[in-house]
Formats: C-alpha cells, structure tokens, sequence
C-alpha cells in the first residue's frame, strides 16, 4: 500500500491485489447488514454502534429519533459505500478520489473500523498483534491496517484543505 | 472544567434571536476506543465549523474526560447535530442540558 495523500487538488494512494480485496469483502459484509431484515439483526451490536441511540436515558426520545433519522443515515451509509465500491481497483492499483469521494471512503472506513472493532471487541487498551496465530489475530491485523489507511486518509484531506487556503 | 460551548459559529444554522435565548438542549460526543483521534478533530471542523485549534481542544476533552458539549441549542436543532454526527460513526447523542 502506498498511504492517502493529496496530491494536485485530489487524494491519492495505491493499494496491492490482496489489500483490494481485503477491503471488497469487509465492504460486501457491511453491505449485507445494511440491507439485512430488521428482524434477522436486531440486537446486532455492529447495527447498534453503527446507529447508536440519539438519546441515552430517554427510551421514547431514542425511539422517535430512531424513527426521524434512520432511514436516510443507512441510506447515507450504503450510498457512500457504493462510491467506494465504484472507485476501489478490484484488482489493486492506484485509487484517485475527488472531494465527495474522500469523503465517501472516510466514513465508509470508519464504518469499516467500527464494525471490526466492535466484533473483535476492542479496547484503549488493545494493541496490534505480534504473530497471526488464528482468525481473530487476523481480524486484528486487518483493524490495525485500516487504522493506518483512514489515519492517511484524514492527513491527506488536512493536507488538501491547508493547500487550498 | 467549563460549562457549555457555544460554537463559535455554525454553518448550516441560521441565527434565531428567540432560540438562542432559549438553548437548553446539548450535543454531546462520547470516548470511544474506535476513533481516530485526527478523526474526531477533522469532523468536529467540517460538521461544526470550529478552527483547528477548538476542534483539537473539544477532541481532548472527549479523549480525557469521556464525553464533551459540542453544540448547543434547540431540541430539533441537536437532533440534527446528532445525525450529523452519526453519519461520521461518531459516538453522540443530545439531552437537555443539566
């Protein structure tokens, strides 16, 4: 992978064939909650972080919020994965976003992050593992690779604002 | 620590006289262990329109403290602050200010 930066009023990076794919399947995996029937997911605690209650004591006032923005944060969320989807070489190679698509990947990977973090249930106190020795260690490394890209990414978009000033 | 921040200007809200003399709802944003630091400090700027150094400042407070007031005002108005916020998968939500 070569990092986000901005380059010429874009953002840039390259990212190999297996980083690509990576990054296809645990956007296929978001994608499948996002449409899932409420009913197969519910208490799903993904689906819980990715829409968490507007309010925290007020179970009334959550629900009306739930009802009032819902439908169009998901709507949100599986049209900024799409563009992502539309601007990710299948096969690796180099990934040039616009504005609208930067922002698009920043949040589509923070969903990314979300998701995985709150599988492998992470903590302030989590650290990158030293050796892959089973699935989970893998999902780790994974995590910790996408920290690194959405960390270049947001650089890069700090970079591109300070350039235009 | 300092009680309520008023942004110190907000973007897609228009000034209503009556509405700021009636403010008592918050937004506020909670710690999380998944965020990204830089993170929160950029979409505290480009939701909120706060300078870097403001956004950084409210960034800390939430990394420090746990949580932090990041807007102020009426009820329908944190709402959508809220959804702004959970749109970026920050971790947020509005009360009435205590």
């Amino acid at each position: 992978m070569k990092p986000f930066r901005a380059s010429r009023g874009e953002i840039v990076a390259r990212l190999d064939r297996a980083e690509a794919g990576i990054v296809a399947l645990l956007l296929d995996q978001l994608e499948q909650l996002l449409v899932a029937d409420a009913d197969d997911v519910a208490g799903d605690p993904v689906l819980e972080r990715l829409f968490p209650p507007g309010h925290r004591s007020d179970r009334e006032m959550a629900e009306d919020y739930r009802e009032l923005t819902e439908e169009s944060l998901r709507g949100g969320k599986a049209d900024d994965l799409a563009m992502v989807r539309a601007t990710l070489p299948v096969d690796g190679g180099e990934i040039r976003l616009d504005d609208e698509q930067a922002g698009a990947w920043l949040r589509t990977s923070n969903d990314l992050r979300l998701a995985l973090g709150t599988r492998l249930d992470i903590s302030e106190d989590t650290e990158p593992p030293e050796e892959i020795l089973g699935e989970d260690d893998h999902q780790l490394a994974v995590y910790y690779w996408l920290t690194a890209v959405q960390g270049s990414l947001v650089d890069a978009l700090v970079a591109g604002r300070a350039g235009r000033r | 620590m300092a009680g309520p921040l008023a942004p110190t200007w907000t973007p897609d809200s228009s000034v209503d006289e009556l509405s700021d003399l009636d403010r008592p709802w918050v937004t506020i944003v909670w710690n999380d262990p998944v965020n990204l630091m830089n993170y929160v400090t950029f979409v505290l700027q480009e939701l909120f329109g706060y300078d870097e150094a403001k956004a950084t400042e409210l960034m800390l407070q939430v990394h420090h403290e746990g949580r932090a007031i990041v807007s102020s005002g009426p009820r329908e108005r944190m709402e959508h602050d809220t959804s702004r916020l959970h749109a970026y998968g920050l971790w947020a939500s509005y009360q009435k200010d205590s």
